[in-house]
């Protein structure tokens, strides 16, 4: 699929082909693009469908026996069972680790439907792409993922085709327009997304849920659940690496970081973090501005 | 469908009659009333068509992601009349345009496979006189609110109608083979996107033939719907509604928005 | 304001847009990769005060609550209430420290996430990290934390007062048994249940009077924006919770500014708002 402009269904260039524009922008949306300067020409979108499963590396009964050894560079932690025993209802060991092949497939998914949705773009000759909208969701019940990215095709009226990649945000409206006037112009979205696999501990579990082994909690206090807090942090801080690596000196604005938690089963759970933002470019210095005028509604 | 100008109930006439006499019902609010004069337009009344239409049924393949033409014909059809039986009802109020325009569809006990397709609106008309009226010479459509219309005339450009395209279609069920040979990967899977993407333009492109119908420069505000009706989760209506606008001027009389800070909760 | 003297309004925008364009075409000119989650509005409000984001930030804690807390007992549940204090004590340390690895001197609009499991009290804390432009590093001590959003952050700088950290307190009750006897006897009576009254004031005033200790100790004037959580643990419905948290603000200047708002009458309806999301 990789092939671009070649792989864009027929029926794309018959909509293309026609003389009106379409465009998913409100009315206001679209009254602020012409007042930049801009030609909404068409909507543009892509997809990806992709198989979906929630699997562990090498199946979930085997790290019963020992542990996952971790991808080189991923997150990857230990936790040690201080009571030296071992049965089925006390687990012998913990673990915290990325599963980098979840990161690795959903960014695979993410950016074929970007790069689907760009080369409709580039096709209708576009300089950027506003007002992008994205939606990961399941269809139906069939245990398969949908990517699906849209947004509105811009020209800057008058203007020769870009000699570069069309830029995309999600910002349309007024706000893009103060994106421009606060001295930014925007390069891509950015998403990216982070799981963390929790295999808890003995201690976590009792911290937890109280379950297992309590004659061997040392503390009878509140505790901080030193597990999950590394976890989650980790979940956090790689969503934010990953975003930063994409960066390139740019700035990231108005992110949007969404944390979700699964249990698959006592003590087995998933964090995920996916976070979305724009990159901005800075064209030129801060030039402050006044201070707005505060109003108050007469109602 | 168009040429049966005169088919509406004859309980509607009374109706109509009364508004033409100066008063008028709308459900703007006091706000959109207030926007609709300040660009010269003064309501009429509350227009609304409907159609009670039977979906009836097509059969699928179970292994084949397909478009169900007779579906998608049943429900485009369904919507248009209603469409048309509302824009009838503002013709007759000597209407330039309804606005804010919605359409519905409503299942009822009573009629198994059977929908209800609504649209309602309020039907304006411009006060210096000058008709407004589309190219296919009826009144433009919109779904438009009053704060959109003001915004949408302040740019020079001016609606014409509400377009729409609609595909139902059948998504395949996969073999017990296929399933199993890509148990345990996160793979994709061309054969679904290319069905998504066929079915979301091919709703989109009779979307988009619709404007040219009305020589419209552009759509704007495009909305994609997907819903499953009463037909099982692997049969997908994907519908795509719009406003199609005409510019008539490129003179753009939007005035620089003030920058404010609210000091309301 | 719309006047000809307003720089922002002054330029031509559709010659600045062409300008920025013509800049993708080169690498970036400015360094600083900053990230923040302001939308476009709150970072020019912080602008306008001479105030630039830093970078995201988070801090998390969790905490266990020691087995058979919630079982029934009389006056305060303290394991619990010690360890929604810890939790917030060790997040906001986190965003704190977090904060001033990247050069903040505070945190704007803190996006407080928190839940009370029968063993164990979460909380994440989500915000941007800001200063002055282009200031220095401060110390960890210096830097202050704030649920306020950047515009909220805005309008108390302009006015001359400061924001100088979160104050928060929560206690943990068990609601008060009633004899058999004083059952049967209110049963057909319309009383107040005095007892009831009582102990969940002292609840209220406790958790109340954590968060003000909290904020004098910050030697603020002012607790803003305080947001209270009451009610029954929906897991232990004899158990009654308490909770509040706000920003502590101090006066900066020697006098309050006041920001003589113009009276504006909108012509919105609710739903219309300026939004880029309107294909769903």
């Amino acid at each position: 699929m990789g092939n671009p402009s070649g792989d864009l269904p027929e029926a794309v260039e018959r909509r293309f082909a026609a003389g009106a524009f379409s465009s998913g922008l409100s009315v206001p949306d679209f009254a602020a693009c012409l007042d930049m300067g801009f030609e909404p020409i068409g909507l543009v979108q892509g997809f990806c469908a992709m198989q979906w499963g929630w699997y562990t590396m090498g199946g979930a009964f085997r790290r019963g026996f020992s542990p996952y050894g971790g991808a080189p560079g991923d997150y990857l932690e230990n936790y040690q069972c201080p009571h030296g025993m071992r049965s089925a209802e006390h687990r012998a060991w913990g673990q915290n680790y990325e599963q980098s092949w979840i990161e690795g497939a959903w960014r695979e998914g993410f950016t074929s439907a970007y790069s689907r949705m760009l080369e409709e773009a580039i096709a209708l000759g576009a300089h950027g792409v506003v007002g992008v909208l994205d939606t990961v969701g399941e269809i139906s019940d069939l245990g398969v993922i949908e990517f699906h990215i849209r947004g509105t095709a811009i020209r800057v009226t008058g203007a020769p085709p870009s000699p570069v990649t069309p830029w995309t945000t999600y910002l349309a409206g007024q706000r893009l327009t103060k994106i421009f006037e606060a001295g930014y112009v925007p390069v891509s979205i950015i998403a990216s997304v982070a799981s963390v696999r929790v295999w808890a501990s003995c201690i976590t579990e009792y911290l937890l849920e109280g379950l297992g082994m309590s004659m061997w909690a040392a503390n009878s206090g509140p505790a901080e659940v030193e597990q999950m807090v590394s976890a989650r942090t980790a979940a956090r801080e790689i969503v934010r690496a990953h975003a930063r690596q994409q960066l390139d000196g740019d700035a990231l604005h108005g992110v949007d970081v969404l944390v979700s938690e699964r249990e698959f089963e006592r003590g087995d759970m998933e964090i995920q973090c996916l976070l979305r933002g724009n990159r901005l470019r800075r064209f030129k210095d801060f030039d402050p501005l006044p201070v707005p005028q505060p109003t108050v509604r007469l109602s | 469908m168009s040429d049966a100008t005169n088919d509406l109930p004859e309980a509607t006439g009374h109706r109509l009659e009364e508004l033409e006499h100066g008063l008028f019902t709308s459900d703007l609010s006091v706000n959109e009333f207030l926007l609709i004069k300040e660009v010269g337009f003064h309501p009429v009344g509350f227009v609304m068509g409907s159609s009670i239409y039977h979906t009836g049924f097509q059969t699928r393949k179970w292994g084949q992601s397909q478009e169900l033409t007779k579906l998608t014909e049943a429900m485009y059809n369904a919507r248009e009349l209603a469409m048309t039986r509302m824009e009838e009802e503002a013709a007759e109020l000597g209407a330039d345009g309804v606005v804010g325009v919605r359409l519905d569809v409503n299942y009822y006990e009573w009629g198994k496979d059977a929908a209800e397709f609504i649209a309602v609106g309020t039907a304006v008309k411009a006060e210096d006189g000058v008709s407004r009226l589309n190219k296919l010479g009826r009144p433009f459509t919109s779904d438009l609110s009053g704060q959109d219309f003001w915004t949408l005339l302040q740019t020079g450009y001016l609606p014409q109608g509400l377009v729409m395209g609609t595909c139902v279609y059948h998504i395949a069920h996969r073999g017990l083979g296929q399933t199993l040979s890509t148990t345990g990967q996160n793979v994709e899977l061309p054969n679904f996107t290319q069905a998504l993407y066929e079915a979301r333009e091919l709703a989109m492109t009779r979307m988009q033939d619709e404007a040219t119908r009305l020589e419209a420069s552009g759509i704007v505000g495009v909305r994609l719907e997907e819903k499953s009706h009463q037909w099982g989760s692997h049969t997908i209506e994907f519908l795509s509604l719009g406003t199609a606008v005409r510019q008539t001027s490129s003179e753009v009389t939007l005035a620089k928005p003030t920058t404010i800070i609210s000091l309301d909760n | 304001m719309t006047t000809a003297d307003d720089p922002m309004h002054a330029l031509d925008l559709k010659a600045e847009v062409r300008r920025a364009m013509a800049s993708l075409e080169t690498p970036a000119p400015y360094g600083g990769s900053t990230t923040s989650d302001l939308s476009i509005d709150e970072e020019l409000n912080l602008h306008s005060i001479g105030w630039e984001p830093v970078e995201l930030v988070s801090g998390l804690s969790v905490v266990s609550v020691p087995w058979g807390a919630w079982n029934w007992g009389q006056g305060e549940i303290s394991a619990a209430s010690e360890a929604h204090e810890q939790a917030f004590r060790y997040a906001i340390a986190r965003l704190h420290n977090d904060a001033a690895a990247a050069g903040g001197h505070g945190v704007v609009g803190v996006h407080i996430a928190r839940s009370v499991h029968p063993r164990h009290i979460e909380l994440a804390l989500l915000g941007t990290a800001v200063r002055p432009i282009g200031a220095s590093v401060v110390t960890e001590h210096d830097v202050f934390v704030s649920d306020l959003s950047a515009r909220d952050f805005t309008l108390l700088m302009v006015s001359g007062w400061q924001p100088l950290g979160l104050a928060y307190g929560a206690s943990f009750v068990y609601a008060p048994r009633r004899s058999v006897g004083a059952v049967l006897q209110q049963r057909s009576q319309n009383v107040e249940l005095t007892n009831f009254t009582e102990a969940m004031y002292s609840a209220r005033e406790g958790a109340m009077e954590r968060m003000q200790a909290m904020a004098l100790a910050l030697k603020g004037t002012g607790v803003v924006d305080v947001t209270v959580i009451e009610g029954p643990m929906p897991f232990a419905p004899h158990a009654v919770e308490f909770a509040s948290w706000g920003t502590v603000v101090r006066r900066a200047t020697d006098v309050h500014r006041r920001l003589h708002p113009r009276m504006v009458v909108s012509l919105d309806d609710p739903v219309v708002l300026f939004d880029a999301r309107t294909l769903s």
